[in-house]
């Protein structure tokens, strides 16, 4: 098939686009790599800017995975993201489903009540109150029950399952399929592109959870990933008066941000092939 | 309505309700899957997010720790944290640095991730397309600190890159970060770098549902691919990109404190001191969390007055939250 | 309809959830945490060999995990105690933590508290009154001595323990390369500062040909800290004494004559144009990287062996040398330093009065690392003969004391300052000796509670706006008083300004 004209110059006009925005967002993250692997003596002699290191080191990583704690946040952070992700996701779909349905009796009173908490929260204090009277100070699930459910992720997925076809759940009622049985085995098939946006943004919550964890826990061997390495960026931003103070480099610093973020970076590609224009509905409907 | 009916599942079985109640109490009774589905999510929100809302009450008590949010004693009069806000020399100033900061963030932050999608939606290179949506990613995991430090290193007035060029070039460096000129833009500009690809995301999602037969029917009719993108890649997002501005405009009044509390310095503070960034140096720098929590309530009636009234305008559409 | 429906039963739930659980947390708190207080309680009629937990929070960083930890290890087996320190690398995290531990009665053991919260929770009745047991703390008073006793009262009750007192840091840093190139000698008045700094933004003292220098550099207006003082003036809002009677530098006839200075300096373009906008350590950082050649900075920001390889690094003739601070017609001193400040405070919840043991076992520990025959030389340099060796009396670093770096942690009472430091950074004790010996203009603000009605934030702002204008020059210097006038009136500053002199006349400065 011979391509019109129109079409090539629409093409063109699309990757000088996508080229662009690419290169804008991968001067910067070279940047970070680059400093990341460069001896920080190097890095100031440059004035501090470097794209392409001449000499090249690792040492920044190795300190930091040998001896700081990060190695045993890493496990805490799997761990968290793992068995979070799946809470999540179990309760998100099961609230986003009915709430899908237009028909449901106090429908509108679920999703008011789940809207009103996106705007109005009760602030830290009772919240810290309520999960320490559950007795969840000091474990990972003080990091995952608080926010089990984002309210978002529950609208975004709603909104999703109602832009499904209709007759697909008339069918299924016909044969006599029970709702639970219609969400696993006809909703949940046909909604992978939004279960793994919803999956990745509650994925990358936990992965980058700090904030729960200097809050609920105090038991250092239970600290996330990122309290670590918040450690290491706050040190630059708010140093002690103390001469005992170590600042770490700006080396270190790109090193830990390279380390807590490079495993989420690196899924995603694996994700990307899912989102493939059209293929889920195409399939059963042809 | 005839869709809409179909949606029920029929109550089969039995004789006709006799009363109201009945037939109310059938229907929901008829609908009892949909509300188990719902419990543990129901529960969790009363639990975490319900039980502890009791704690805006102290927008209108003086907080003391030591007798808890119940037992405060109550402000007088009961707006006086409310007062104190807006008496600040700076109320104006805040408000409306809130409300510009954060327009152009609602603007910027949902236009170029739309395009971003359909760019990548119509890529047909497939490497070229995985590795762009790839590095657009990626920049959502640089938190502000490292951002700060890229800037510094680009705009920074001695040393900062831009400026070593324009100095060399002959020219006066510029005072990026500490103008009132450039500030807001570098706002503005390294939040959409840092969220372009990340807020792409939920738009291929939502093109990836779109069902292929129209674009088929389209081609046979000749259309063209702009065309195309028009009358069928948008029409099919729309309800997300509604979805998403409501729930936006919610969050109008946070301009986005973390990153503007690690950029901004005492020469910028007329264009960019913000609501959260006085309540922080106000209120929580000095314990004044009554403070805290009335600047925080106002913001969220605000953001509620602005969710129903958006809500109310999308469902014009057919395509409200609820 | 239906939509008012779904908010009345939003409403009406939490409605339920109000009167659920009111009641509920109140009772909680004034109790104490029972779990925390009623079992030991038991305990406490024969004294347990078990260890006593005893839990601490303060701000800091780099902790190892309490495998690692030998001074907790030590600590541990000195006092029968299991010590669990947990550090917050941010303040803000801090306090926010200690505020919900007080809001939810899990009181930690000891916690650091500065003036602010001591205030706050001293008069909320949070804070064990250490007044009466100032006889079991006979050695921690010894140790950090009767004026840090003073920083941790309120109202005349002894409410924390304040380290003992810190030493300055901070002096002007220049290169002695660059003047040595540009055949200039080290400034010793102002006006000669001012005429160097411009000369090292002008004669291109590193000669690469490139206009690429500063001149000055440092955190925001502090880096003028010399030059207010060579006119006699503390910085702006600084309290202290000058003939006799207390003033605020801002009210200082002095004040205005050096922003003119000032001014006049940055108008030279010889001044970091970014300089009000460096945040943490980024005028260390022009310095290091070869951008300005005088710098505002604290000695181990410059002479730490980690520093001084990064200078070298970028040039290895670069030489940075420690200077005097310049005179003026107000005389010499090298900024202010604040004699009301403590390095640090550190309080007991009033709820450990219910559990006597415990609270004996955190009066050792304070004792103990009090005790310069006990655990004093623990928590300053490690553990004898591993970590540090003792030459006749006096404590020398062996190779090993990076490994216990993080000790400072551990010093709740604080150190003696001067030895403490000597000691440990016996490479850079000449910067030290001389970073303390500048004069200073002694300054009060750490005896100042700010009084009800004032808001800090509006007003500091304020101040730091209109003087940034001033001294960039886009606001003529002949508005001052008009200055002066909007910050005492819609600033509220004379009430804090009333308050101030009122406070300090209490404790007998000025007349």
């Amino acid at each position: 098939m011979v391509k019109s004209l129109d079409d090539k110059i629409f093409n063109s006009i699309v990757y000088v686009i996508l080229g662009l925005c690419g290169l804008a967002a991968i001067l910067p993250i070279l940047y970070v790599v680059a400093v990341s692997i460069t001896p920080f003596g190097e890095v100031l002699r440059n004035g501090g800017f470097i794209l392409f290191p001449r000499e090249i080191t690792f040492t920044a990583y190795r300190t930091l995975l040998t001896e700081s704690n990060i190695p045993k946040a890493f496990q805490i952070t799997v761990l968290i993201t793992v068995i979070g992700t799946a809470v999540n996701l179990i309760l998100t779909g099961l609230m986003a489903y009915p709430l899908s349905r237009k028909n449901l009796p106090a429908r509108n009173f679920f999703l008011m009540m789940i809207v009103f908490t996106l705007l109005f929260s009760g602030g830290i204090i009772p919240t810290y109150l309520v999960v320490k009277s559950l007795g969840l100070l000091d474990s990972i699930w003080a990091m995952i029950l608080p926010n089990a459910v984002w309210s978002f992720n529950v609208l975004i997925m709603k909104s999703f399952f109602e832009g499904l076809p209709e007759e697909l759940f008339e069918s299924a009622r016909i044969d006599g399929a029970k709702e639970f049985r219609i969400l696993l085995q006809i909703v949940t098939p046909l909604s992978v592109p939004v279960l793994l946006t919803v999956g990745l943004f509650y994925l990358v919550g936990h992965w980058n959870e700090f904030f729960q964890a200097i809050f609920y826990v105090t038991d250092r061997t239970l600290y996330p990933l990122q309290v670590v390495v918040r450690e290491i960026l706050m040190q630059s931003q708010q140093p002690l008066e103390n001469a005992e103070n170590m600042m770490p480099t700006q080396t270190m610093q790109m090193a830990s941000v390279m380390i807590a973020s490079l495993p989420v970076i690196v899924i995603y590609p694996f994700l990307q092939k899912h989102f493939t224009k059209g293929m889920l509905l195409g399939s059963i409907k042809g | 309505m005839e869709a809409d009916h179909s949606l029920t599942p029929t109550p089969r079985i039995g004789p006709t309700p006799k009363t109201k109640l009945q037939s109310i109490l059938r229907t929901i009774w008829s609908f009892r899957a949909f509300y188990i589905m719902l419990l543990p999510g129901v529960i969790y929100f009363i639990i975490f997010r319900y039980f502890p809302m009791y704690g805006v009450i102290i927008a209108f008590k003086n907080f003391a720790i030591l007798e808890g949010i119940t037992g405060s004693s109550w402000v007088n009069p009961w707006y006086k944290h409310f007062q104190d806000f807006y008496q600040s020399p700076y109320f104006g100033q805040l408000l409306s640095n809130t409300l510009l900061i954060s327009v152009y963030k609602l603007v910027w932050g949902t236009l170029p991730p739309i395009l971003l999608a359909l760019l990548l939606n119509e890529c047909r290179v497939r490497w070229l397309k995985s590795i762009v949506q790839t590095l657009t990613y990626m920049p959502h995991f640089l938190s502000w600190v490292i951002i700060f430090g890229i800037l510094l290193t680009l705009f920074s007035q001695n040393g900062g890159l831009i400026n070593r060029w324009i100095v060399e070039a002959g020219g006066t460096s510029v005072p990026f970060l500490t103008s009132t000129d450039y500030f807001r833009s570098i706002l503005v500009g390294s939040e959409v770098w840092q969220n372009l690809g990340w807020g792409a995301i939920i738009y291929l999602a939502a093109m990836a549902g779109i069902d292929p037969t129209l674009y088929e029917a389209a081609k046979v009719d000749g259309a063209s691919r702009v065309r195309m993108i028009w009358h069928i890649t948008l029409p099919g997002i729309r309800s997300i990109i509604i979805l998403l501005f409501i729930l936006k405009l919610g969050h109008l009044l946070d301009a986005g404190f973390d990153q503007i509390y690690i950029l901004y310095n005492i020469q910028v503070y007329p264009v960019a001191d913000i609501l959260d960034t006085w309540v922080y140096r106000t209120g929580l720098q000095q314990l004044n969390f009554s403070l805290a929590s009335a600047v925080g309530l106002f913001k969220s009636v605000i953001g509620l007055i602005l969710v129903l009234g958006a809500n109310r305008m999308a469902k014009k559409w057919g395509e409200g939250i609820w | 309809m239906r939509k008012i429906l779904s908010i009345l039963l939003t409403a009406s739930m939490l409605g339920a959830m109000l009167t659920a659980c009111s009641g509920g947390d109140g009772n909680k708190i004034v109790g104490g945490d029972p779990s925390n207080t009623a079992k030991p309680n038991a305990e406490t009629a024969q004294p347990s060999s078990k260890p006593v937990k005893i839990e601490i929070i303060e701000t800091g960083n780099n902790l190892p995990s309490p495998d690692k930890d030998v001074i907790k290890q030590e600590l541990d087996k000195a006092l029968n105690i299991d010590l669990n320190l947990t550090v917050y690398p941010s303040g803000d995290d801090y306090s926010n933590q200690l505020s919900v531990r007080m809001a939810s009665g899990n009181f930690p053991d000891l916690f650091m508290v500065d003036r602010q919260q001591l205030i706050e929770f001293s008069k909320q009745g949070l804070l064990l009154d250490l007044t009466s047991y100032m006889d079991k703390l006979e050695q921690t008073v010894a140790f950090i001595g009767e004026d840090s006793v003073k920083k941790g009262m309120v109202d005349g009750k002894v409410y924390a323990i304040s380290k003992s007192p810190q030493i300055p840091y901070n002096t002007y840093w220049i290169r002695k390369d660059w003047l040595e190139k540009l055949q200039l000698q080290v400034p010793k008045t102002v006006e000669e500062l001012s005429t160097v700094a411009e000369a090292f933004t002008k004669n291109d003292p590193d000669g690469n040909g490139k206009p690429d220098t500063i001149g000055l550099t440092g955190g925001k207006i502090g880096a003028f800290s010399p030059v207010f003082g060579a006119f006699g003036a503390g910085m702006p809002g600084n309290f202290y004494e000058k003939d006799g009677a207390v003033v605020n530098g801002l009210y200082d006839p002095a004040m205005k004559e050096a922003l003119e200075f000032i001014k006049n300096m940055i108008a030279s373009g010889s001044v970091d144009p970014e300089l009000l906008a460096n945040s943490g350590l980024q005028h260390q950082e022009k310095a290091i990287k070869g951008q300005a050649g005088i710098v505002y900075l604290d000695w181990p920001n410059m002479t730490k062996e980690q520093f001084v390889e990064q200078i070298k690094t970028v040039n290895p003739n670069a030489e940075w040398l420690q200077m005097t601070a310049p005179t003026g017609k107000g005389g010499q001193y090298d900024g202010s330093w604040d004699i009301g400040a403590a390095p640090g405070r550190f309080a007991i919840p009033k709820a450990l009065e219910k559990d006597p043991e415990k609270l004996q076992r955190v009066f050792d520990l304070l004792n103990y690392i009090s005790n310069p025959d006990g655990g004093s030389l623990l928590v300053q340099f490690g553990i004898q003969d591993t970590h540090f060796t003792l030459d006749n009396g006096k404590p020398k670093m062996t190779d090993k004391a990076g490994d216990v770096g993080y000790s400072w942690l551990y010093q709740f009472t604080g150190r003696p300052e001067m030895e403490y430091l000597q000691a440990k950074f016996s490479a850079q004790s000449e910067a030290i000796a001389f970073a303390s010996e500048q004069p200073r203009i002694e300054i009060l603000n750490g005896f100042i509670d700010n009084p009800q009605g004032f808001n800090p934030a509006d007003a500091d702002r304020y101040i730091e706006e209109e003087l940034a204008k001033f001294i960039y020059n886009k606001r003529p210097l002949s508005q001052y008083d008009d200055f002066i006038k909007t910050l005492e009136t819609s600033m509220n500053y004379k009430t804090f300004m009333d308050s101030a002199l009122e406070q300090l006349k209490a404790l007998g400065y000025g007349k």
